[in-house]
């Protein structure tokens, strides 16, 4: 994403660049902010504002097109048209933030102020510019960047030793033609219009041999079409209407006619068999390539996407295509061809009576343009309501439980047959549409014949024509006519075609942002995790976590700990590299963990997670998910340590019980317990622990704490709980609070310093105290 | 277990302050309104307000709209400036403030929030997955891009309408009927 917009001449003027200061950033702001008196108008940095006077600054509802904020190595300035409305010695700033807001962003500049103990807030705080949603995100990477000036002006004095920030953000527009992109760095349509057919290329690769093979029999059906036609004429005009035919050239006529039918409708099953075929093969391939490349997507792709969406490209997109090569393809070239054909000959034998057919044709033609734009409108429509449809049977499948619990079931089945009912309308509306459309253009159609007729028939009486040229004419005409009903569904399915294979390379297309570089090597995973300055968020605009710095040793177990929503899931998720950080990195065994081949890390880390998943399939299946090579033994071994190995073997099928969507129902902590198990199996070297045991009652929670302990023993383990006490073998913890650090050391040491770890643990001991008698422990933290 | 013992030597009674927390929780749980007798909302140099309120004074409090779609001058809470925002008090009503305070306000409810209005649909064009839209707004002219599904377009009442672009901008076409016949036809995509 592009972070220094160039300024005109005149704008650079206003800046009026010191020497030896250049310009960093250069971000578009494009709401109004009007700072009238603000300072910075006379050109005087930091020129207080006439205090007796009344303060104006104020949102406008007015948008902008020619305001920049700039960011150089000394300053920040807003600049408006070519006048400087605002800027600040960066020196003399304690903070500058992109503050999210709600549809928009502020830019704020903080400068320190005397404190007092009874006026809450820090420093003083000026809103300097309003940018929408459109340049939010790159909003707040320059000014981010102008912060890590601040920060090392403030450090060393120097602006130069300042971090440069880049993003690696694509564009949600295209710079040149202005169209959205489809998350792809470059414009798919300024790349040029050959790239749909490019596509169909693509798409037909490994199977050209067969296309070929195809085209071929359809063009030797076309003119064994062609050629029927031909005898006919020959056998009335030569045969028939001289009186001089023979029993024998009756027999030549229909032995000819009845190899040509019966070869082309031969040759006809084969090639459709043949487009069959075809189809289910590529669409198959393309399932394929599609669900591998959604799996190897970055979650933050999949994220943004509605499940229903993405089953529907991967399952009714790729049908599409199907239907196109048994439905479109295989009659396309040779009916094409033969209507060219039928047209040329048709005209040589009388241009009058073509060209009143051809009349016919050209209304029927114009009809169909007028209304192309409504069919599209009310087709797509129907697409977008069916997506929805299955979006809402998606989303009160997997909501059931909660919409029993609250007995609105019959709420929601009104709801959902309200949605069916509107697709039905809407399908039902637009399929009467074409009933009615369709025969009335068969009809106008049908005219042009009769009409053809009526002339050539004259001509015959007349002897301006012979009878067999009439026969052939009409034979023709009817070629002509015939598919022509058939053809004004043609655009229709090649735009369907056209969208579904867009749909599926918008998939396809799609750069996985989190992949292996050039170079990037498998490695032995010794446990050795250093952060750098790490910065995330799931949006740019909102940081989870800002500026982590730590260093684990090889073996160690680490503690996180902190309120819901502070970032330790984020933490665990950057650790397994399913997010990379914006800024910052993170080394593993000295090797940024950009570098380290994804699948390497992946086969080597174990996670129990939260919500324990587990697949469709026997809970042999599923320890073996990792390790599908593990042994009986093994598994065995596993689920013993997790203190799975009893339940299991009470189950009527014992290993080889069904767990998932219609199997044995396990409870939540069973399911916990299985999970675990799968994650030990692989011996893995970097344990990640996210609420593992949170779903257990306390003694089975000892037990397999018992046997985490010794399974962490030498290996790097991350452990999120809220139940302190299962950290209680951490070798140091850390309290992620207001998006970073807040406190990290050993329990004692956490312990002494009675801050907000202390807090968390009294706090529960408590809890706990006062209710006597109870077990239980599972306190939610404050 | 091992942990609870160490813990319980620690002496914690005389540390813990047990109250502090009950009476955060309290807080937590209270309706605290904001009245014109209570508080006194100033502008800042900067552009944001300040609030004192009782014997405590904030340098700049955060306005926040809890229904800021359907009513969008009752119940507004004034929080903490920072990270946390921690919500000082309510204001019932904006009506119920001084006029000047009240204006303050709402500037800064329209700094917060930025929610263009429709007002003319000049065109809607579909291509390849996505609208591309030019409309006129309370803004000014736009341009934006909205993807091509239904959930782009949401009906907040009957006739309210909702238009969220790729950037996620919002839109409001405060009412579906008072747009013209060729407007409505553009639409017809999304509804």
């Amino acid at each position: 994403m592009k972070l220094l917009f160039t300024l005109t001449g005149s704008q650079l003027e206003a800046l009026a660049l010191s020497a030896g200061e250049k310009l960093v950033y250069c971000v578009p702001a494009d709401l109004a902010y009007e700072m009238t008196g603000a300072a910075g108008e006379n050109g005087t940095p930091n020129a207080k504002v006439d205090l007796a006077k009344e303060p104006t600054a104020q949102a406008a509802d007015r948008y902008e097109t020619d305001v920049f904020i700039a960011v150089t190595n000394r300053r920040l300035v807003v600049l408006s048209g070519d006048k400087v409305t605002y800027q600040k010695e960066l020196k003399d700033c304690e903070k500058v933030r992109c503050e999210h807001q709600v549809g928009c962003g502020i830019i704020t500049v903080m400068t320190l102020a005397e404190s007092n103990e009874n006026i809450i807030g820090e420093g003083v705080e000026e809103c300097v510019a309003r940018v929408s949603m459109r340049q939010i995100v790159r909003a707040s990477y320059a000014i981010r960047g102008a912060q890590a000036i601040v920060k090392s002006l403030k450090e060393c004095g120097d602006a130069e030793k300042a971090e440069q920030i880049t993003s690696s953000e694509y564009e949600t527009y295209c710079e040149k033609c202005g169209r959205a992109l489809p998350n792809t760095s470059a414009c798919p349509y300024c790349e040029g219009k050959m790239v749909i057919a490019k596509k169909f290329m693509n798409l037909c690769g490994g199977f050209i041999g067969k296309l070929l093979l195809i085209s071929l029999s359809m063009l030797v059906i076309a003119a064994m079409d062609i050629a029927r036609p031909m005898v006919q004429r020959w056998f009335i005009d030569d045969a028939l209407s001289t009186g001089r035919g023979k029993w024998a050239d009756l027999g030549v006529f229909v032995g000819i006619s009845f190899a040509l039918l019966i070869g082309a409708i031969l040759l006809s099953v084969w090639k459709n068999l043949a487009c069959i075929k075809l189809g289910s093969a590529l669409s198959m391939s393309l399932r394929e390539k599609l669900y591998v490349k959604i799996q190897i997507l970055s979650l933050s792709f999949i994220n943004k996407r509605k499940p229903g969406e993405l089953m529907n490209r991967v399952s009714r997109d790729t049908g599409r295509i199907r239907e196109f090569f048994e439905e479109v393809f295989g009659y396309m070239f040779s009916t094409l061809l033969t209507m060219i054909i039928s047209l040329v000959v048709m005209f040589m034998i009388s241009p009058v009576m073509t060209g009143l057919s051809l009349m016919f044709v050209i209304v029927v033609f114009v009809l169909m343009k007028i209304f192309w734009h409504h069919i599209h409108t009310i087709f797509s429509r129907q697409w977008m309501k069916s997506d929805e449809l299955s979006n809402s049977i998606q989303d009160i499948i997997s909501g059931m439980r909660i919409v029993k619990t609250f007995g609105t079931e019959d709420r929601e089945a009104a709801r959902f047959t309200e949605k069916a009912r509107d697709y039905a309308k809407t399908q039902s509306r637009n399929e009467t549409f074409w009933a009615v459309f369709f025969p009335i253009l068969t009809f106008l159609l049908g005219c042009g014949t009769y009409v053809a007729v009526l002339f050539g028939g004259r001509d015959v009486l007349v002897g301006k024509m012979t009878m067999g040229q009439l026969v052939q004419f009409m034979t023709y005409s009817g070629y002509l006519f015939g598919p022509l009903g058939w053809m004004t569904h043609l655009p229709r399915m090649v735009m369907q075609m056209v969208t579904s294979l867009n749909r599926i390379y918008d998939v396809l297309d799609e750069e996985p942002r989190i992949k292996d570089r050039d170079g990037s090597k498998e490695i032995a995973i010794k446990g050795h995790f250093q952060f750098e300055k790490v910065c995330f968020g799931y949006n740019t605009y909102e940081p989870v976590l800002e500026d982590v710095s730590f260093e684990v040793q090889p073996g160690e177990m680490i503690g996180l700990v902190g309120a819901s929503g502070t970032g330790k899931s984020t933490m665990i998720n950057l650790i397994m590299r399913l997010y990379d950080p914006d800024q910052g990195r993170i080394v593993l065994d000295g090797v940024d963990l950009r570098d380290v081949k994804v699948e390497s890390l992946h086969s080597q880390i174990g996670v129990v997670l939260q919500e324990t998943f587990l697949f469709s399939g026997t809970i042999l299946d599923n320890i073996r998910f990792a390790k599908p090579t593990a042994t009986l033994a093994e598994v065995i071994q596993a689920a013993k340590a997790a203190n799975a190995h009893d339940f299991i073997c009470k189950t009527p099928d014992g290993y080889n019980t069904y767990v998932g969507e219609h199997g044995y129902n396990l409870s939540g902590g069973e399911r916990q317990r299985v999970a675990i198990a799968r994650a030990i199996l692989n011996n893995p070297k970097l344990l990640i622990l996210d609420e593992a045991t949170s779903s257990l009652d306390t003694e089975s929670e000892f037990l397999i704490q018992q046997a985490l302990n010794r399974l962490i023993e030498g290996r790097t383990t991350f452990a999120i709980a809220h139940r302190l006490s299962t950290l209680r073998e951490a070798n140091r913890l850390i309290v992620i609070d207001k998006h970073s650090i807040a406190e990290m050391g050993s329990h004692n040491e956490l312990l002494e310093r009675k801050g907000i770890y202390y807090g968390l643990v009294t706090a529960q001991l408590r809890m706990a105290e006062g209710r006597p008698g109870s077990e239980e422990k599972e306190v939610a933290t404050a | 277990m091992s942990e609870e013992m160490d813990l319980l030597d620690l002496n914690m009674d005389d540390d813990f302050d047990e109250e502090a927390l009950k009476k955060e929780s309290e807080e937590l749980l209270e309706m605290r309104f904001i009245t014109k007798d209570n508080a006194t909302f100033a502008r800042t140099e900067g552009g944001f307000v300040s609030l004192k309120f009782g014997d405590k004074e904030y340098k700049r409090v955060g306005v926040y709209l809890t229904f800021p779609l359907t009513n969008p001058e009752e119940y507004i809470s004034i929080r903490e400036a920072d990270e946390k925002a921690k919500e000082i008090g309510m204001v019932e009503d904006i009506k119920q403030l001084p006029k000047d305070q009240q204006e303050m306000l709402r500037e800064q409810i329209r700094l917060r929030y930025f929610m263009p209005v429709i007002k003319k649909i000049m065109e809607i064009k579909e291509e390849y997955g996505y609208a591309y839209w030019h409309v006129e707004t309370s803004f000014g002219m736009c341009r934006f891009t909205t993807h091509m599904s239904g959930d782009v377009v949401v009906s907040l009442s009957d006739a309210r309408l909702l238009v969220k672009d790729i950037d996620g901008n919002r839109y409001e076409i405060p009412d579906f009927y008072a747009l013209g016949v060729q407007e409505k036809k553009k639409l017809d995509l999304f509804i």
